[in-house]
């Protein structure tokens, strides 16, 4: 029936949320009020036994976009304008004063592919572009950007298939 | 007998021969001497060593600098405090809120003019910056600490300074104290000559040197400290044929930048350019009086005279000069007394202005020398910018000085060597080398054990076949493989029949209890199950340069790799999977501040990151409940660190690498001569890898877990899935990839609900989507 069949998913459901209640030390648990994507209430199934516990939604990841520190803002911004400039090397050299202060944001490794890629570095930028991909764990917003930027540096170098891949992957985390 | 003419006029006639042949002689003697010393002047006054400085310090709002951490950062700048920051190099501080006015400074991507900085702390951080005009100053470089050159090779280092560059107090100095008819003698004072001579003869021993500034720079010129009559006359002769060529403030200039002022191991102090740096650690142009003095007073006998072991006697000196200053009318009365007053102000070598550190210094030499002739950079005066970061080099040194003292004494077997070691510490999301020490004697330029010294690392290659095992997508952590007898028959008929280090057997484990444990056997194991070719390509591709050869003995490290190939292996691992060249220098500038090279951060994907860190998760556990465990205790519980151990047979080298969020750091501790230690990794480099580790106030590694992985709690032993809530025990969390199916401790039998639990959710997110 399929009445029992839910309460039986509850039931594993929630047993499996007590299984993973153990702490984990790697990651500061995520304020409560970036939780998104609460299920709609008249979806909600049934009443549960009363001896199981009220079934929480599974979560869905928490999204963590990152932003740029005062510094680095400041050290992009001047970044920006010496591309303009075409002082690329002098750019890079900013992008990477802000990456010694905020190595793990991948929107700086980001940036610091888009001056490889004017500068005709097109593998660097790449490689900047997947270095930025893994860091960009749930921020679907730095993860597009990286993968745009990696499709830009294929098709800079002509690699139109791969560049259509990359692009696809970058569209779809854009309207996720 | 009366002699006749025409024997007059012969024996007239010879003794012109020889007068005009010694005339001759002595012209040719004098043409002889002018030539070799105008060619010495000229050639002295264009070969400036290339000049290395360390990584500047950056300050921003929310940097971790306290008012009291911000004030020594600039003391070791050498910036000295004032009511009113007005001067470059000054800074005034009132509680938490500091004023600074930088130095001028040409960094490779732009000139950094003076400018008033007023910086509000909060704690331990900066709040705000403003600049003069009251603007927000988002980030701010300081001029950086200059920690070095790249001289010839007999040793001679200097700061080359222009005469804008010097106090008009040094010059004046030195001619009261050392030669007062400077500006009118012709190389030579015979009158001062006379006077010596004098006082010397009466005290009957050598209490004052007639000797010229100009005489001075000859002997200098020839390191010749002979005192013979043909000696005298022939620096006197060539004293004066450099008046004849140049004029004083040439001379004078050259003096300054060629005397001998000190020195520090291998390398000679010249100049006072560089011995202001030696001695106080800032530039010459900000010397007060009191220091001043102090440096001439050094001239005459920088080893007498050194004021880091001689004090009072240095200070009676100092003070005799002052005086002479104020008896000439250099200076007034009032302020000579006042800067008798003041102490010698002489920074330790151990507070970094003035310190050397020639394993670093000869990693830049050696990046550079693909680059430049070895002339371009001991005489073209190329500035060149390193990473080296002062405080944690210096942190480094203390740890292993520090950690081998208390291993040496601790010795049963007393022997006459002592133990030696290396650290080498990077920023593994850049490559940036950013401290190295070569040896115990931190300063001793010799054996760069940190480069040279390729020693067997042991069970340092168990992560990379794990991670060759992970990538296969047939293991994960808790896999099980056996720790049982192996047996491998090699190609020279011999059986390779390796052990544990405790010789036991300990039968099924999963992989992350084999790799915190080091368990040989479960690991030789696993290396044959995915096979050599797969684990050695794995050292290439993370950087190693040579491929091991396709021996077993490979597994267990029988391997030969430099600390900084090491570094450069584990440095993959810290950066997810990344590998970026290290990197010592970040750029190089001419003697005008033109840009020539810049050494650009570069990234390539190595190995795949999901794999890469469900070994670093292992590595994790290595810490948490293995082989690294005894850090624990040093470093906050808070800070998450991943690592390993290694030990090589015979316990000849102890090696630990390790990772925290920016801070990669490889110890290696053993003989020079290969003899056995007795040491572990545990036992000799892990202990301090954590001192260095706990000093520098690490982050903890948090590298967010990759789409595609999920964590499970299993139990370190059994690698069976369990949890607190059913009596599962010594439990770890691993990451595997999501979905796995791991079998359960029995009666946390809720995973077997798992892949129903799965299906649960994939048909509650159907519901709600």
């Amino acid at each position: 029936m399929k009445r029992s069949q839910q309460r039986l998913a509850l039931l594993a459901a929630s047993a499996l949320l007590a299984a993973c209640a153990a702490p984990s030390p790697y990651e500061k648990p995520a304020p409560p009020e970036q939780q998104t994507e609460t299920p709609p209430a008249e979806t909600r199934p049934g009443e549960p036994p009363s001896t199981v516990e009220e079934p929480q939604p599974l979560p869905a990841p928490v999204v963590r976009e990152p932003t740029l520190g005062a510094a680095s803002r400041a050290l992009v911004g001047q970044a920006q304008t010496q591309v303009a400039t075409k002082n690329y090397a002098v750019a890079a050299s900013s992008i990477e004063r802000a990456l010694r202060i905020e190595p793990d944001n991948p929107l700086l490794w980001i940036e610091l592919g888009k001056v490889r890629l004017v500068e005709g570095n097109y593998v660097q930028a790449e490689n900047m572009g997947r270095k930025a991909v893994s860091m960009s764990v749930n921020a679907p917003r730095a993860q597009s950007s990286a993968w745009k930027l990696i499709a830009d540096s294929y098709r800079a170098r002509g690699k139109n298939i791969e560049a259509q891949e990359a692009q696809a992957r970058s569209d779809s985390l854009n309207r996720g | 007998m009366a002699l006749t003419r025409k024997t007059k006029r012969t024996i007239l006639a010879g003794v012109g021969l020889v007068m005009g042949g010694l005339l001759i002689a002595l012209l040719a003697w004098i043409v002889y001497l002018d030539r070799i010393i105008t060619a010495q002047f000229e050639g002295r006054r264009w070969t400036l060593p290339a000049q290395v400085f360390a990584e500047p310090l950056e300050l921003y709002a929310g940097q971790s600098f306290g008012a009291d951490t911000l004030e020594q950062e600039l003391k070791r700048l050498g910036y000295r405090r004032a009511d009113k920051a007005e001067a470059p190099g000054s800074y005034s501080r009132r509680g938490a809120h500091v004023d600074l006015v930088n130095r001028r400074f040409q960094f490779w991507d732009a000139l950094q003019e003076p400018q008033l900085i007023s910086i509000d702390t909060r704690g331990n951080s900066i709040e705000s910056m403003r600049n003069g005009r009251n603007e927000d100053v988002p980030i701010f470089r300081l001029d950086p600490l200059l920690i070095g050159s790249i001289f010839p090779i007999h040793g001679e280092d200097r700061v080359v300074v222009t005469p804008a560059e010097v106090s008009p107090l040094l010059p004046a100095a030195l001619k009261v104290v050392e030669d007062r008819k400077f500006d009118s003698h012709s190389g030579v004072d015979f009158g001062a000559i006379a006077r010596a001579a004098w006082v010397n003869l009466r005290a009957g021993q050598i209490e004052q040197g007639g000797s010229t500034l100009t005489q001075q720079l000859v002997k200098s010129y020839f390191l010749d400290n002979r005192r013979t009559l043909g000696r005298k006359l022939e620096e006197a002769m060539m004293a004066w044929l450099l008046e004849v060529h140049f004029d004083k403030q040439d001379l004078m200039n050259a003096y300054i930048n060629e005397i001998y002022l000190g020195q520090d191991g291998n390398r000679a102090v010249h100049g006072f350019g560089l011995a202001s740096q030696f001695y106080f650690g800032k530039p010459l142009a900000e010397l007060q009086l009191h220091e001043v003095a102090l440096l001439v007073a050094i001239v005459r006998g920088p080893s007498y005279y050194d004021p880091r072991r001689h004090e009072e006697r240095v200070r009676a000196r100092r003070d005799l000069v002052l005086k002479l200053m104020a008896q000439y009318k250099v200076v007034d009365e009032r302020a000579a007394k006042e800067a008798a007053k003041r102490p010698l102000g002489v920074v330790n070598t151990g507070t970094l202005a003035g310190s050397y550190y020639p394993a670093f210094l000869d990693l830049v030499r050696r990046t550079l020398r693909r680059d430049y002739r070895e002339e371009d950079l001991t005489e073209a005066g190329l500035k060149i910018f390193s990473t080296l970061n002062p405080l944690i080099q210096s942190q480094a040194e203390k740890a292993l000085t520090q950690e081998l003292e208390r291993l040496d004494k601790a010795r049963k077997r007393k022997t006459a060597q002592l133990l030696e070691g290396v650290v080498v510490v990077t920023a593994p999301q850049n490559g940036e080398v950013i401290a190295m020490v070569g040896g115990r004697q931190a300063s001793f330029d010799g054996f760069n054990r940190a480069l040279d010294a390729k020693r067997s690392i042991g069970s340092l290659v168990k992560p990379v076949i794990y991670l060759a095992a992970v990538e296969t997508g047939r293991y994960h952590a808790a896999s099980i493989v056996e720790d049982g007898p192996v047996e491998v028959k090699l190609a020279n008929g011999k059986v390779w029949a390796p052990q544990n280090i405790s010789e036991e057997y300990y039968g099924q484990v999963p992989l992350v209890r084999a790799l915190a444990q080091s368990l040989n056997l479960a690991t030789v194991h696993l290396g044959l199950e995915v096979g050599l070719p797969k684990v050695t390509n794995e050292f290439v591709a993370l950087g190693l340069e040579r491929q091991p050869p396709q021996l077993p003995s490979v597994l267990l490290g029988a391997l030969d790799v430099s600390p900084l190939e090491v570094a450069q292996l584990y440095n993959a691992f810290a950066n997810g999977g990344f590998s970026t060249p290290l990197r010592a220098v970040r750029a190089v500038v001419d003697a005008e501040g033109k840009p020539l090279k810049s050494f650009a951060l570069e990234v390539t994907p190595v190995a795949d990151p999901q794999a890469v860190y469900q070994v670093n998760r292992m590595l994790v556990q290595v810490m948490e409940h293995g082989s690294g465990q005894a850090a624990r205790a040093q470093i906050p519980p808070e800070i998450v660190v991943a690592g390993k151990t290694g030990t090589s047979s015979d316990y000849r080298d102890s090696w630990f690498a390790g990772f925290s969020g920016n801070t990669l750091a490889v110890v290696w501790i053993g003989y020079d001569d290969n003899s056995p230690t007795g040491l572990t990794g545990s036992s000799g480099s892990l202990p301090v890898w954590s001192r260095l580790m706990r000093s520098i106030g690490t982050t903890s590694w948090s590298a967010p877990l990759p789409e595609g992985l999920e964590e499970k709690s299993i139990e370190f032993m059994t690698g069976l899935a369990a949890n607190p809530g059913c009596g599962g025990e010594n439990l770890v969390t691993i990451a595997v990839p999501s979905g796995t199916q791991l079998p359960a401790k029995s009666g946390c039998e809720t995973s077997v609900f798992g892949e129903l639990g799965e299906r649960a959710r994939e048909w509650w997110r159907s519901v709600v989507r």
